[in-house]
């Protein structure tokens, strides 16, 4: 006869070769490549020769920072474009789910050449003359992640009678929103900007296409110097990006301490 | 006791309709009530009691009508402008807020001061008797400690009228017998006028003061519940309200018919009819009477039925009667006494009333 925690003891292994191979999976190309970029020149030992030939570029500032700022307003714009759409599809627009989500996955059809090249004689001059443009495509890009993850996270929460409760309280619609739908919302929105963030930060084919010099563009071209060092850049990248979306995700998370808060057995 | 008794205000719909696609949800419903009072809308799933809630608080529009509180027009106003406070039958507290947090919500948008909002809250608790409860999160909380949190967040606003959306719904009936009566007692402590919406008619008799039956989104009767019971206005209501038997009859003349070979008045409010009309008789299982055959026999003789079911209530017991018809005819007694009658009991069933409602067949 079979024991039941036999059974259980056959489950959590199951689960835990899962979550074993998943890891290796995720860490082990990772630490690879970590690993490769602290080697010294030539290969011979470890040290932080790579990270500082980054540092030292010509631009290796300039770009990055243009790159987290264009990443920054994608993710804004993403956000005050998609939360109020999604938030008036599930609560009074309904009928209108099909034409949003074929709007939302046109950027995965569409090649993204004929997508930079259309998008961009459509732009008013004033933008197609501005890197700020890059903004609007990023934010297409993204759309259709940004949509899943948003309407996952909005349909998980019993949004149509919160807000009802809300409004009934007295709350206006602003407030309605800055108090319950995004808290209510707090992780699948932290996922969607990074997600859009992280999508806008690493984009290279339409800012290439259109001639623009962003964080990406300037890695290929520098990278072509220095193999270790491109790699080292990826790595780079990659922490960057997490912990700038920690830092998101952390801030996020805190509590405001302006909430009322009594003693118990006040 | 610390929450102020308030004076209710008095809530007015008129003639409010309300149509989804060709659906009627709502048809020149009226109804006034006075301030203070609790009603209670009653009626089956679709028959438009939540619509008219929804309408008042501003959930919903309506096509036509109109809704004022203390003669103020409401359907112009938004949502969020009309003071009114509403419990929601899923509770709705807000998941990243605390109890403390959720009630003063109202308060807050208000813009109302912290240490008015601190007293409110607690106070409020009081109320509801979960001043232990005041830092933790909905999910900390039992679904009847939830509902209770949600009532004393609408009734912290000092709302004009206070709405009740099924509130008792989600709950199991222990409970829902509790909150039940604690909505009654906090709804009498704070003097707030008070709509109650429930399809379950036993809510609403123990609760209202008045019960308002709804049908096709129409208001049939509006009355006391032991109106609504023993002086029911229309047929649906004689038979949505209560167990009744609907037995065939034949009219005997335009005010009395024939039932089970007896001839009984017809009440007021029932349909017109001529004599030799067949109709169906609203019988309360309580008016019909039991008489053991003497003997014992397998046979049925005339006049003679047969007890087929018996159902324990507690203080009564619910016998149902095959006198032939499609159907069982139910009879309620006291359990002492339906100890006389077992399954299988020839028995001569007769009813006991002065008056019957009919409604055409």
């Amino acid at each position: 006869m079979a024991s039941p925690m036999k059974g259980k003891l056959g489950k959590y292994s199951a689960i835990s070769v899962t979550i074993f191979i998943s890891l290796m999976l995720f860490f082990v190309p990772l630490f690879s490549a970590a690993e490769y970029s602290f080697r010294g020149s030539y290969g011979q030992g470890h040290d932080f020769t790579n990270y500082l030939w980054i540092i030292q570029q010509d631009g290796f500032l300039a770009h990055l920072l243009l790159s987290v700022e264009l990443g920054a307003l994608a993710g804004a714009l993403n956000l005050i474009l998609m939360v109020p759409t999604i938030t008036m599809l599930h609560l009074t627009h309904q009928r209108f789910r099909p034409i949003v989500d074929l709007i939302c996955i046109l950027p995965l059809m569409i090649p993204v050449v004929s997508l930079a090249i259309g998008a961009e004689v459509s732009m008013p001059s004033f933008l197609q003359n501005s890197q700020y443009e890059l903004v609007f495509f990023f934010v297409i890009l993204a759309l259709p992640f940004t949509y899943r993850v948003l309407d996952t996270s909005f349909g998980s929460i019993p949004l149509k009678t919160l807000v009802e409760a809300s409004r009934s309280l007295g709350a206006s619609w602003l407030s309605t929103i800055l108090r319950i739908i995004l808290p209510g919302a707090k992780g699948g929105i932290t996922a969607a900007l990074f997600l859009s963030f992280a999508l806008a930060i690493g984009e290279f084919t339409i800012t290439q296409l259109l001639h623009w010099d962003t964080f990406p563009v300037w890695t290929v071209n520098a990278s072509q110097q220095n193999i270790l060092g491109a790699i080292a850049l990826s790595v780079f990248s990659f922490i960057f990006a997490v912990v700038l979306l920690g830092v998101i995700a952390f801030t996020s998370s805190s509590r405001s301490k302006k909430e009322i808060v009594v003693e118990e057995g006040a | 006791m610390k929450i102020e008794k308030t004076v209710g205000s008095a809530l007015e719909i008129s003639g409010l309709s309300r149509s989804f696609g060709a659906v009627i949800a709502l048809d020149q419903f009226t109804i006034s009530i006075q301030p203070g009072e609790l009603i209670a809308l009653l009626g089956p799933s679709g028959c438009g009691k939540t619509t008219a809630l929804r309408i008042v608080a501003g959930l919903e529009k309506a096509d036509r009508g109109s809704v004022h509180i203390n003669g103020e027009d409401l359907l112009s106003k938004p949502a969020n402008n009309r003071d009114i406070g509403m419990v929601f039958q899923s509770y709705s507290l807000f998941p990243n807020m605390t109890v403390a947090e959720n009630i003063s919500y109202g308060l807050r948008v208000r813009r109302m001061k912290s240490d008015l909002i601190k007293k409110r809250v607690i106070d409020m608790l009081d109320l509801v008797e979960l001043p232990h409860k005041i830092n933790s999160y909905p999910h900390q909380l039992s679904g009847g400690q939830q509902q209770r949190v949600a009532l004393a967040r609408a009734l912290a606003i000092e709302p004009r009228v206070l709405l009740l959306d099924e509130p008792l719904s989600a709950l199991d009936a222990q409970v829902r017998s509790q909150i039940r009566d604690e909505i009654r007692r906090i709804q009498i402590e704070s003097g707030t006028t008070t709509l109650f919406v429930t399809h379950d008619q036993e809510e609403a008799m123990a609760i209202a003061d008045r019960v308002g039956v709804m049908q096709h989104g129409r208001l049939e009767q509006l009355d006391t519940p032991n109106n609504l019971y023993n002086k029911p206005a229309t047929p649906f209501v004689a038979s949505f309200v209560g167990i009744t038997n609907s037995i065939p009859a034949v009219a005997e003349s335009s005010t009395q018919v024939v039932i089970l070979n007896q001839s009984i008045d017809i009440a007021e409010h029932s349909v017109a009819i001529n004599a030799g009309d067949h109709v169906s008789a609203l019988v309360r299982p309580e008016w019909v009477s039991l008489e053991k055959s003497a003997g014992v026999s397998l046979e049925k003789s005339a006049g003679e039925s047969r007890v087929i079911t018996k159902s324990f209530l507690g203080p009564m017991t619910r016998i149902g009667v095959d006198v032939g018809l499609k159907e069982l005819v139910y009879a309620e007694l006291s359990s002492k006494e339906a100890r006389n009658y077992d399954t299988g009991d020839l028995v001569k069933v007769s009813i006991a009333t002065d008056s019957v409602m009919v409604e055409n067949v």
